[in-house]
Order: C-alpha cells, then structure tokens, then sequence
C-alpha cells in the first residue's frame, strides 16, 4: 500500500488480498474509489473524494480457460486486449467491441461503464456474455453468483447489478465469461448514405435474415460488416449490397480497419472533448441525429456522430465549443429527446461546466437502485459521486 | 392477514367473478408443472390489468399477505406453488398482444399472452419471438421472464433475458414501476437483467416489451446415430471446436429413443446408442456450408445411419419425437422425475457414466435426452409410485443434481431452482453467496410476501419431504413436455 496526498492506494494481486485490505479499513478508510486502468476517469460523473483507491490493475490473468467449454475465468482487472490475444490463439473472442478496449480497458471496467461497440448488433454487451461473477463487498463479504457454464438459472444474478454500476456497490473479483468463435471470414459493406437512409438500408438488411455482424452509420457512410465462412460472408455482402441498391465497396484487412477508425474515434473522444450517449428506438434514431446536427450550428459548436443503427445506440462528440454552449447543446438536444422518449447521457464529461447533470432526467427506477445500494453498501463505501444525483 | 373484510376488498377492486373462494376451485392451483408439491392456496385472485395487479398486491402489503403469481403453471420446479395462508395471482386474463412494431423489431404484451401467440401475432410481418421452451404452446410470457427461459435453440440465441427490452412490474410495495426502456441501455445498475430469473421474488411482470427476430432465411436439420454416447459427444465437440454455432444440439440415449418410438413413431432408429440432432439456421449459404461439414464430421465420428430432414414436415417430426420424449417415457415407467442440471459441455461422458453409477447403485433406470451444446442434461428417473420407489427416485434426482454442481456445473439450466432445488442450493453457492442474493430479495422486497420459500434455502422448506409425482393435467392431454 502506499498513500499518496489523503487517499490511500492499493493494488491488491488476488480476490483474497482484496478482501482482506477491504475488511482492514473499514473503519479507518470508510471511503472507497474503485480504479481499473483509468480509460474512462473522464467519464459518468466524477467521482468524491475518497479514503482509499482500489487499483485493479494487478487483479489480472486468466484463472481458469478450457477452450473447449469456451467459457473463461479471469481476475476482473485484466485488460480485454490482453485476453483476446489469449484467446485468439485458440481461435476464440468475447464478441464485444467496445473501442476502449485498444486503449486498455479492464473486464471490470468494461462492465462497471456498461460500454459497448457496434458488435452490439449481434452479441449484446458483455452484460449478454458474462455468465458468472465473484464480488467483493464493503464489509469483506464475498459472494459469487452464475458460474462456468452457459446454461444457468441457479440463483440471482447478481452480476447484472454490476453491469453500470461505476463502482457503487462493491469491487469485482473474478469474471467468467461466454466465448465464440472467431470468425474464419469477416468484411464490410461500405455504402455512402445519410443517416436516415442508413437507418432503412439497415432495416432491410436485417429483415432479410443476413444475420450482421454490425451496422454502423458514421460521417455519412453505413457500414455494414458480416462474419462466418468464407463463402457464406461473399454472398451476405452481394445480398445486402442488392437490398442497399448499390454495390459500395466491399472492404477487407486494412481497407476494412481504416473504414472503423472513425467509429473508434467518435466514440472515445480526444482530450477536451465530450462524449454524449444517446438510446433511441432504432427507427428513431435518425431524427436524433437529425436534431444534434441542426442543433449544433445553432449552440456554436461542432459535433460529429456514430450510430448501432440496428439498436438505437448513438454516440455524438462534441470537439468544439466552450462549455457553456455545450451545456446549452445538452440541454436543448435532452428536450428534443424526451419527446422521442430517447435517453441522453453524458459519457465523457469534459468540456461541460462543474456540475453539469450527466444523468439527465431520472428512470423510475432510481428508488430501487437505491434499496439495492442499500442493501449492498449500507456504509455507503463505494463510489461517492459517480451516480449523482440519483445515489 | 387475510380476512372477511381483505376479501371484500378483493371484490371491489376485480369483482366478485375474479375472486376465487371456492374449494374446489381453489384446488386446482395447488401445485404447477412439478407435481409434487401441492398446497391449496387461501385465495385465488384474477385481475384483467395491470392496474389491477397493482391494487391486489398493494393491499397484500398493507395486510401482510404473501402472494404467488401465476401464468400457465407449466413450471417444473415449484416455482409458482402457493402458499396456504396467502393468495395466488394469475396473470391468466392478461392475455393481449397489446402492440407490434415491425420497424423496430418488438412487442408489447401482456403477462398471460403464450410464446406460441407472439410468434403467431409477428408472423405476419416475417419475425418471430425466439425463445422456445418445450411447452411454448401454452406457457406464459409472464413465466418465462420469471424463470428466464431458455430452450433447445438457446445455443444460438440465448435465453429470455437476452429478448426483453423492459418489463412493467408490480413491485412487492405495490408500485408499478418500469425497468428497462425504449433505448437499448439504461444508466445505472440493469435491474432488468437482475429481474428476468428471479423466479417471481421480486415483483409480478404485468407488460412486457419483447424482442423479435426476423425469421430465419434458411434451417437445415439432420438426425445421426451413433454405437455410442462418446461418439456422438466427441461429435459436439467437434462441431463447436469446428466454430459452427447451430441453433440446437440435442442428444437422445437407446432408453429414450425406444420411448419416443413406442409413442410417436417419429422415425429414430431403436438400434442406435445415441442420436444426434443438430440444427442450423440462418442465411442460405453459411447453412449450406456448416450443413455439409457437419455431415462430414459426423461420418468422421462413425455416425451410423444420417437422417437429413427433407422438408418442414420432415423436420416437424424429428422435432415432435425429440419434445415427445419426455411423456413418451410414461410408456416405459409408470412414474419418472426429470432433472435439469448443468455440466460443462467436455464433461458430458463423465456425468453420464456417473450417472448410470448412480441408477445402477438405485437399482433404477435413467434415460437421458438433453441439449449437448450446452450440456444441459435432462435425465429421467424412471420409477414405480406402486413399488415404493418414491424415495429411491427423489434422492437419485437430487443426486444427480448434485453430481452436476460437483462437475463445476449449475443444479438448473431452465427449470429454475423454485420450491424443487431450494435445499440443494448451498451445494452450489456458499453461505456469502447466498446471503448476498438475500440483499438483492430484500431491497425489492423487504417483507418476504412475494413468492416466499423459492429460490433460497429455508429451515422450515427444507425439512419437509414432497410428496410423489403426479402427471400434470395438461401433461396428460399431450398439450405440454417435460424438458
């Protein structure tokens, strides 16, 4: 351990580690920060002063991996990127794609952000592949719900309380997760459209039962990427290219690579700029877009979008504007969202004013997260500030 | 309490027709899909909406009443038996398809709406509800959600949980609250997802927001027999290891597919030790493709007769004597147990040699026929109710259950745990484990009135004995499977 300024700082190595330094200083550190890699410090609303920093990075490493069961076990600060190499050497992924993961993102963290990428379309979140958890608690309490194998309705599933939960209820331990396949052909289908086109081209790509594996609009341009074999990939590629009216460009390796990069880019944000999250009906998403755009001319600032059009998940950067015309943006564009009853969340915070709302209007289910919280975190250890105002 | 005057207040909130007072009425809500266990619930109340649901529980809470909910009562594992001095709801008279949304690919329903009517009110727009437990015919929405359904095709695609988009509930407290939403994420914990599953201890689901698929552009399905149980794993693992991800592996043994021919006829071969059913789904070519190496990976296996179903009718029939083969077994044994435990799938051959220890050390027969690809395993403990076999059969079940939980598996893959496996849970989860699940039941329901004793161990639950099985009435009439 080591202290630096008031807050103390420990790296615990092992679940049991993290208990006891969790169990030891209860009553000298009540408060508690949980910290992965840092990948998303920026993000959600920031975090109160604490007593103690829990570092997860040294929390990592496989713990249990058949890959023939393709499930794996590993301590929940192992970077995603360490993993898939792990993993691809068996011919196998977790099918998820969140862009922070290149930038060293931690299973933990991952899960605590309820991050996501494009391969949502197909895969979910890792709320979707996670099939087991082992939680560390404030009191030192540890507690495993789920397990190894895929198929599993023994008990709560408590791992689902931890998907979102910025570190507020207690510290992940060890996650187990399902795995897939690692595709032995994958492409893309660029085509140029606007959004609203790109949210109908998406329609009928997935009403024709191509299976995608993602379908991305981003700066003007849907893409569409399949995986499977190598002959089912060409003729998904033709189809859809027929259902689209053009034939695009059929992108491959790094042709393929350069046409995501902006997606990447969009999503994680640079220094100094803020990242907005946005859930839409899918059909509705392209009027949201629609709205930023026309909005942002209006608050003097510049914005850029990327959009799951097949779920309804956006996310739009804004990389100019002072913060009081960001805040300005916010707020207009979550009144122009309510009425399409679409959620708008702050994911990187820089850039606004000090105390800008970053949750916006509260679910009706704030209540129950707080008797979960409760329940929990009776002391109210973990995560001070992160879930303001509504915890 | 409940007395004269909560009764009253009953029927002035539903109606005197809605509440149910009479005893033999009454009688026929004493157990679900799990036999069993049977008691004779106080009240039986039949709200027609959700705001009803709401009334009924809310004055459950002011009187301290506990309440069971209650869809088909298909459940195989006690999870809607009724407690004897509380009241039962049936969600049986919300049954309407409130909504489908074919831009957006959903549905609003109602709890008491069945699989089989989702996916017959999206047809007509090309789409279809995926999950597809065995009694889909006749089970409710509302029960799936509690129990997080799974099914033969869940290899591909997934469980309940992964097919809800929000869900109306009825929280213990009488609130009617929302989790979930429009939007694909929510900030905040995913008390959706902590929901699905939860056996209906945490709330009653009273409208549901599902997820629909387009239909499938192509299926191919095929039958392949095998000298042995090894062979025809070895071939699952292949498959997988191949990195195919069919919609279904199933798996029957010889005892099994005797069974299902002795009552369907649907065309398995008596002779052969293990049949394989493997199905794809999906666009035209990738099928055609894994198609074709799965047929070679199985002769590569020895398979020793390849069934490939020509047609949809072809198909019909593999698949009606694969979910036959749970009531066909009542041609072989007058009485038998079904247990839903979960091993990882590379320790199949272990368990079943395991467990044909274990049958053989019972002097009793078990036949298996269980989904391979996720090592769902569904054996059959066949008895004689008349020989006294009772006991020897309930511990042999709960055995195997247990020898799944040793092999690092779960007690149950989609039966769920309810009043059946409640006392086998500290096999599987510690004593943290499971007071930490008990925080999770508290914070939605602080008093314990909302489908009390399932799910979590009890003192006064696991000193009781059940009684023996009995047929299900709609198990009888053919209309549902065990499985």
């Amino acid at each position: 351990m080591a202290i630096s300024g008031t807050e103390l700082h420990t790296c615990p190595a092992t679940p049991a580690e993290l208990r006891t330094v969790l169990a030891d200083t209860v009553a000298d550190h009540p408060k508690v920060r949980i910290a992965g890699a840092g990948t998303a410090a920026e993000w959600a609303a920031p975090p109160a002063p604490a007593d103690l920093v829990v570092d997860t990075r040294a929390l990592r490493g496989i713990v249990r991996y058949n890959p023939a069961d393709m499930t794996v076990a590993v301590r929940a600060g192992t970077p995603l990127a360490d993993l898939r190499r792990e993993l691809a050497a068996q011919g196998q992924r977790i099918a998820f794609d969140a862009p922070r993961a290149d930038a060293g993102a931690t299973i933990g963290g991952l899960i605590a952000t309820a991050d996501a990428g494009p391969a949502q379309q197909a895969y979910g979140t890792l709320r979707d592949l996670v099939i087991g958890m082992t939680i560390v608690l404030a009191d030192g309490t540890v507690a495993r719900s789920g397990g190894h194998v895929i198929k599993n309705v023994a008990g709560y599933d408590l791992a689902k309380l931890f998907q979102g939960s910025l570190g507020t209820l207690g510290v992940m331990a060890e996650v187990v997760l399902r795995l897939h396949p690692l595709p032995r052909a994958g492409a893309t289908l660029r085509l140029a459209r606007t959004a609203a086109e790109a949210v109908a081209v998406g329609r009928r790509v997935m009403a024709g039962a191509l299976e995608p594996a993602a379908l991305e609009w981003c700066r003007n341009h849907l893409l569409v990427r399949f995986e499977g074999g190598q002959e089912g990939v060409e003729d998904r590629l033709s189809a859809a290219a027929r259902l689209a009216g053009a034939p695009g460009d059929v992108l491959r390796d790094e042709e393929e690579a350069a046409a995501w990069r902006p997606v990447h880019e969009v999503t994680l944000g640079r220094p100094g700029d803020t990242v907005l999250r946005i859930g839409t009906l899918p059909g509705r998403g392209s009027r949201l877009i629609e709205a930023a755009d026309a909005l942002a001319a209006r608050c003097a600032v510049e914005t850029d979008a990327t959009s799951s059009v097949g779920v309804g998940a956006h996310t739009v950067r804004l990389h100019t504007g002072d913060p009081a015309a960001r805040a300005r943006f916010l707020t207009t564009l979550r009144a122009e969202a309510a009425a399409l009853d679409a959620l708008v969340t702050v994911r990187r915070r820089e850039g606004l004013p000090d105390g800008t709302d970053v949750w916006g209007p509260p679910p009706p289910t704030v209540p129950l997260m707080r008797a979960v919280k409760q329940q929990f975190d009776p002391a109210d250890r973990f995560g001070a500030g992160r879930l303001a105002p509504w915890l | 309490m409940l007395t004269t005057t909560t009764i009253t207040e009953f029927e002035e909130v539903l109606g005197t027709e809605a509440v149910v007072t009479d005893p033999v009425a009454l009688r026929s809500y004493e157990c679900d899909g799990l036999t069993g266990y049977r008691v004779t619930p106080a009240l039986v109340l039949l709200p027609s909406t959700a705001e009803e649901v709401a009334a009924c529980v809310s004055v459950c809470a002011r009187e301290d009443i506990p309440f069971v909910a209650r869809g088909a009562g298909t459940g195989l594992s006690g999870g809607a038996l009724p407690v004897a001095q509380g009241v039962v709801i049936s969600v049986q008279r919300l049954r309407r398809v409130l909504s489908i949304d074919p831009d957006n690919r959903r549905a609003v329903v109602e709890p008491g709406v069945t699989n089989a009517d989702i996916s017959r009110a999206a047809a007509p727009y090309g789409l279809y509800f995926a999950p597809d437990p065995s009694s889909g015919q006749v089970c409710t929405i509302g029960g799936n959600v509690a129990e997080n359904s799974g099914g033969a095709h869940c290899l591909k695609y997934g469980f309940t949980v992964h097919h809800i988009h929000a869900v109306d509930v009825v929280l213990p407290d009488g609130t009617l609250t929302r989790l979930g939403s429009h939007a694909p994420h929510q900030a905040g914990y995913d008390l959706l997802g902590a929901f699905i599953g939860s056996e209906g201890t945490l709330g009653i689901a009273v409208r549901i927001e599902v997820r629909l698929l387009p239909r499938p552009a192509a299926w191919r399905t095929l039958v392949a027999d095998f000298d042995s149980l090894e062979a025809a794993g070895d071939t699952v693992t292949d498959i997988i290891a191949a990195g195919i991800v069919p919609a279904a592996i199933e798996m029957m043994d010889s005892l099994s597919i005797e069974a299902v021919e002795a009552a369907v006829a649907a065309g398995y071969h008596r002779d052969a030790r293990a049949a394989l059913i493997v199905e794809l789904d999906g666009p035209h070519q990738e099928v055609a493709s894994q198609f074709a190496e799965i047929q070679r990976l199985c002769r590569d296996h020895g398979c020793t007769h390849l069934r490939v179903a020509a047609d949809a009718d072809e198909r019909a029939v593999i698949w009606k004597g694969r979910k036959a083969a749970f009531a066909a077994v009542g041609r072989i044994s007058p009485d038998y147990l079904v247990q839903d435990g979960v091993v990882p799938r590379t320790r199949l051959a272990e368990a079943l040699t395991r467990i044909a220890r274990l049958a053989d050390a019972a002097g009793l027969r078990v036949a298996n026929v269980f989904h391979a690809g996720d090592g769902n395993l569904h054996p059959l403990v066949l008895y004689s109710e008349a020989a006294g076999q009772h006991d020897r059969a309930e511990h042999l079940s709960t055995s195997i259950a247990e020898l799944c939980v040793e092999l690092g598996g779960s007690l149950s893959g989609e039966h769920g745990i309810g009043t059946d496996k409640a006392c086998s849970m500290p096999r599987q989860f510690d004593a943290d484990s499971l007071a930490t699940m008990r925080r999770l039941r508290t914070a939605f329901d602080p008093h314990d009135l909302c489908n009390p004793g399932k799910v979590l161990p009890t003192p006064r639950l696991c000193g009781e004995r059940p009684g023996p099985y009995q047929p299900h009435p709609l198990e009888t009439a053919g209309v549902i499977e065990r499985m």
